[in-house]
């Protein structure tokens, strides 16, 4: 399980206080937003973009699972996932 | 690195699927969907993994900032403001977290968290439409599902890269479809894009040609060149904004116009301040200008999936943002074609007429400006007012000094120039400025006075602190007429008080009022008996030297001596220049040496109108000492008495009615002379000074002062017959006059030939009864007393008869004519405009004896 809480277990508190502050604001300006987010699905995706993904893609991945299960329209290939 | 970094993706990427999936509302069995097993999950993962790899980059600039700027801006404008300033605090703290554990990519979560919340907007809005048939229930989501997917298929079909995820699954497609046509179209028509349109009009705005929009001296504007295909809209649009531009190519013409002339030419204080308030005016606009280039370089992130998010400043944008700036720029046009010919005052008062507005953005600005531009003018007008310095060296106030002698500095040596006086200082306010400014040079130069400098310091402290330099400005007109008319107060007051018990005014007033208008009657009797014999020479043979020391005499013998020193000593004769044949009467008269600071008041003219006056006097007094002398010789009345009993009856009777004629013509001339004389003293002289010593009391500076004294004049020659309506009156009083003088020779020989009658034919009756006591007498006697001895008494009848006969003839002229005379004076009298004119025929005519005498008049 990977987690942003779990990601900076080993650092020093300082930089965990700060990390949950973060995520903190983040979620509720998420909230503030009516994103529909939860917690740690939001820190799932903040940890993403700081991989570098795009965020837009991300936002599409989100739309588009939430829209629906996935359906036969997918083909079946399966990208390797370039790092944009 | 690379191997365990795209492992931590797929294991996160894997727990969002998992999470996304097992939140997900419409899925109606979460428990198996999240199972990570399960096909759904499977086929879930790869297709968000696909999604993910797609070369789908950011529409946008990396830029935190903007976009919660954006965020904050879609919340208010839904309405929702206080969530939107809760999400600016937390947009701020979120910002201020950094270092370690901190977020990095924080625009890439906000833009994110953005897109996300537009998405569940649209998805909540989407099932809207579909409430329209609300009898297909839940089937309907199944139908669109498929249909929605078989058009995603066909579309890949048709040519789109089947990476890139589409955003047009929804029927707002069709709308963004036709969006994206209007665009093409739009940039077909347009052969420059707006951006570069709107570049090239804040160029133009500054001055600059653009590459597109360029000066046009054939418009006398920028425009667009015709070359360039445009929209007509967008032609007359660039043309609008770029009035702009040509105002202000005026504008900065003027100013460094004007700078580049300054050292050559004179442009005026007032000038170079209205040109630095433009200047600063013109900075201003820069900085707007500036402000307005930024926001073109920087596009604003509005909406990600339309193409023509384009730059955040359009055309018509400019135009929004150029209204505030185009009015000022206008005025100032317009205020600069008004000032180019004008300056100093002038160009004030031509700038205030502007300010008179009912727009406050344009009565603000008016007032800014003026205050900037007048300030030069209230700084010269403070320092003449308390310091009656003129510091205008491109004479641009309104108070104009020329070089002229310390006697007429008061007259003459200042004025108003009407061009130069702005509008809003009053006519009788800059009457006031001037005087100040005047009283204080007259002050310094004339009566050599250094207390006024206390009274200046005395008015600026009661006019408050609003004195200091500089700090009167255009819109406090209030205080500067209190100022004014503090300085104004006490500085006159001064000038008066130095005036008055200084150099003595009212004394010297009165001293020539005695003097010169004859009012120190003692005096102007010794003096007439004293210089009469002088005068009655030719005038040629008349020396002044010896009239002053008759006059000299004529003070130390009357009341005079106790007179002031200062004041007798100013006291002089003074001959007129004389022609052939005038006697010394003719050109006596005496003079008051006024001196500085003085003289302002008694002016050359002013003296002139005392010698008339004088002149006048002269002669009256001249008429009544003559007609008393004439009655000295007439009084001894004992002459009918018993001396010419021995006369011939017809002789005595001749002897009679001629001394009786003598006598009545005196008594009708003593009367007229005595009540013109009576009218002239009490009804004129007195009464004026009475008058004119109230106005001395309330004067309140010295202009007051001066008119008082010149009414005081003008109503003693008003009253006096001096003036110019009683030309013709003043003549035939001469005449009287000369008539009168006439008749004292006629009435002196008379006597004189009287007295010879008597002493011959008391002689005559001597010699007949005492012979020898006559003899031893008359042999003193000339030889002609002899004859008439010899010729005996008969002859001596006879030639006492014609003696008395032409006498008597000569009085009956001069009978005849002074009533003719009379009779003309007394019918001008009442036709006079002047009302006093009216007491004196009163006076003249108490008993209504001469309209009896001839009723037909």
């Amino acid at each position: 399980m990977f987690n942003i809480v779990k990601f900076v277990a080993d650092m020093d508190s300082e930089a965990a206080k700060t990390a949950r502050e973060s995520l903190d604001l983040a979620f509720h300006m998420s909230n503030l937003l009516d994103t529909g987010l939860d917690r740690h699905t939001l820190s799932v995706l903040i940890a993403l973009c700081d991989m570098g993904l795009n965020p837009e893609a991300l936002a599409a991945v989100v739309k588009e699972l939430r829209r629906e299960p996935v359906s036969s329209s997918l083909q079946n290939s399966s990208a390797p996932i370039a790092k944009p | 690195m690379e191997e365990e970094d795209q492992q931590k993706i797929l294991d996160l990427v894997k727990e969002l699927v998992n999470r996304v999936l097992s939140r997900n509302p419409q899925n109606p069995k979460p428990s198996i969907s999240s199972n990570p097993n399960s096909p759904d999950f499977q086929n879930s993962l790869r297709y968000a993994i696909r999604i993910l790899s797609s070369r789908l980059t950011p529409s946008i600039a990396p830029d935190a900032a903007a976009i919660a700027e954006s965020i904050k801006r879609g919340l208010a404008t839904q309405g929702k403001s206080s969530q939107a300033l809760n999400f600016a605090e937390l947009y701020n703290k979120f910002a201020s977290k950094t270092g370690p554990g901190s977020i990095n990519n924080k625009w890439a979560v906000l833009y994110l968290l953005k897109i996300i919340s537009e998405d569940t907007k649209v998805a909540q809005n989407a099932p809207n439409s579909t409430l329209l048939f609300p009898n297909l229930g839940l089937n309907e989501l199944d139908l669109s599902n498929e249909s929605r997917g078989s058009r995603n298929f066909k579309r890949g079909e048709k040519g789109y890269d089947n990476g890139v995820l589409l955003v047009s699954k929804d029927p707002e497609n069709l709308r963004e479809i036709a969006f994206r046509e209007f665009v093409n179209l739009v940039k077909e028509e347009n052969e420059v894009s707006e951006e570069v349109l709107v570049r090239d009009v804040l160029y133009a705005c500054q001055g600059i040609d653009g590459k597109y929009v360029k000066f046009d001296a054939n418009v006398d504007g920028y425009a667009l060149s015709d070359l360039i295909k445009v929209p007509r809209a967008t032609r007359v649009l660039v043309r609008k904004l770029c009035e702009l531009g040509w105002l202000f190519r005026k504008v900065k013409g003027y100013i460094s116009e004007s700078m580049d002339r300054f050292p050559a030419e004179d442009v005026g204080t007032v000038g170079q301040a209205f040109c630095a308030a433009l200047q600063d005016e013109l900075s201003d606009y820069y900085k707007l200008l500036a402000v307005l280039e930024t926001q073109a370089m920087n596009p604003i992130p509005l909406v990600s999936e339309t193409a023509s998010s384009g730059n955040y400043l359009s055309l018509r944008r400019l135009s929004v943002w150029f209204a505030e700036p185009i009015v000022k720029m206008r005025l100032m046009a317009v205020l600069v074609d008004k000032c180019r010919v004008l300056r100093g005052g002038a160009m004030a008062g031509a700038i205030h007429l502007h300010a008179q507005h009912g727009n406050p953005l344009v009565h603000e600005f008016m007032r800014s400006l003026l205050q900037r531009v007048c300030s030069p003018l209230f700084e010269m007008v403070r320092s003449w007012v308390l310091e009656g310095e003129l510091e205008d060296i491109f004479s641009e106030f309104f108070v104009v000094g020329q070089p002229v002698k310390a006697e007429s500095l008061w007259r003459e040596g200042y004025r108003l120039h009407a061009g130069m006086l702005p509008s809003f200082i009053s006519q009788p306010l800059a009457q006031r400025i001037l005087r100040t400014g005047k009283s204080i040079n007259f002050l310094r130069v004339c009566c050599d006075d250094r207390g006024w400098a206390d009274a200046a310091t005395e008015a600026a402290a009661a006019a408050g602190t609003t004195t200091r330099r500089g700090s009167l400005g255009y819109g406090e007109t209030d205080a500067l007429e209190t100022l004014v008319v503090e300085a104004a107060k006490r500085i006159d007051k001064h000038l008066l008080d130095v005036m008055y018990t200084r150099y003595k005014f009212k004394e010297h007033c009165l001293a020539i009022k005695r003097y010169l208008l004859l009012g120190q009657g003692d005096f102007v009797q010794y003096l007439m008996d004293i210089v009469g014999q002088e005068l009655s020479e030719p005038a040629n043979t008349i020396s002044s030297f010896q009239l002053a020391g008759l006059l000299e005499s004529a003070i130390r013998s009357s009341n005079a001596q106790y007179d002031d020193p200062d004041i007798l000593d100013r006291l002089r004769v003074k001959m007129m220049p004389h022609g052939t044949g005038d006697r010394g009467w003719d050109v006596f008269s005496l003079e008051y040496d006024a001196r500085i600071p003085l003289d302002t008041v008694f002016t050359e003219s002013v003296m002139a109108r005392y010698l008339r006056i004088f002149n006048f006097l002269w002669k009256l007094r001249r008429v009544e000492h003559a007609l008393i002398g004439a009655w000295k010789t007439m009084k001894p009345n004992c002459i009918t008495s018993h001396s010419f009993t021995k006369l011939q009856h017809v002789v005595k009777l001749q002897l009679l009615s001629t001394l009786r004629r003598c006598q009545v013509l005196w008594n009708q001339m003593n009367h007229f002379v005595t009540n013109l004389q009576y009218y002239i003293m009490f009804e004129v002289l007195e009464v004026s000074w009475s008058n004119f010593s109230n106005e001395m009391e309330v004067a309140r500076d010295l202009d007051d002062l001066l008119a008082a004294h010149d009414k005081y004049l003008r109503s003693i020659v008003e009253k006096s017959l001096l003036g110019e309506r009683s030309l013709s009156l003043y003549k035939s009083l001469f005449a009287l006059f000369d008539l009168i003088l006439r008749f004292r020779s006629h009435a002196d020989r008379l006597y004189e030939g009287i007295y010879d009658l008597q002493a011959r034919t008391r002689a005559s009756s001597l010699s007949s009864q005492d012979k020898k006591q006559s003899r031893r007498q008359t042999r003193d006697k000339s030889s002609e007393v002899g004859s008439w001895l010899i010729d005996g008494r008969k002859a001596l009848e006879q030639r006492a008869g014609e003696f008395l006969q032409n006498t008597g003839q000569e009085l009956e002229a001069i009978s005849k004519e002074y009533t003719v005379l009379l009779e003309g004076f007394l019918s001008q009298l009442p036709v006079q405009q002047h009302v006093d004119l009216k007491f004196l025929f009163f006076r003249l005519h108490f008993t209504e004896f001469y309209s009896r005498l001839h009723p037909g008049t």
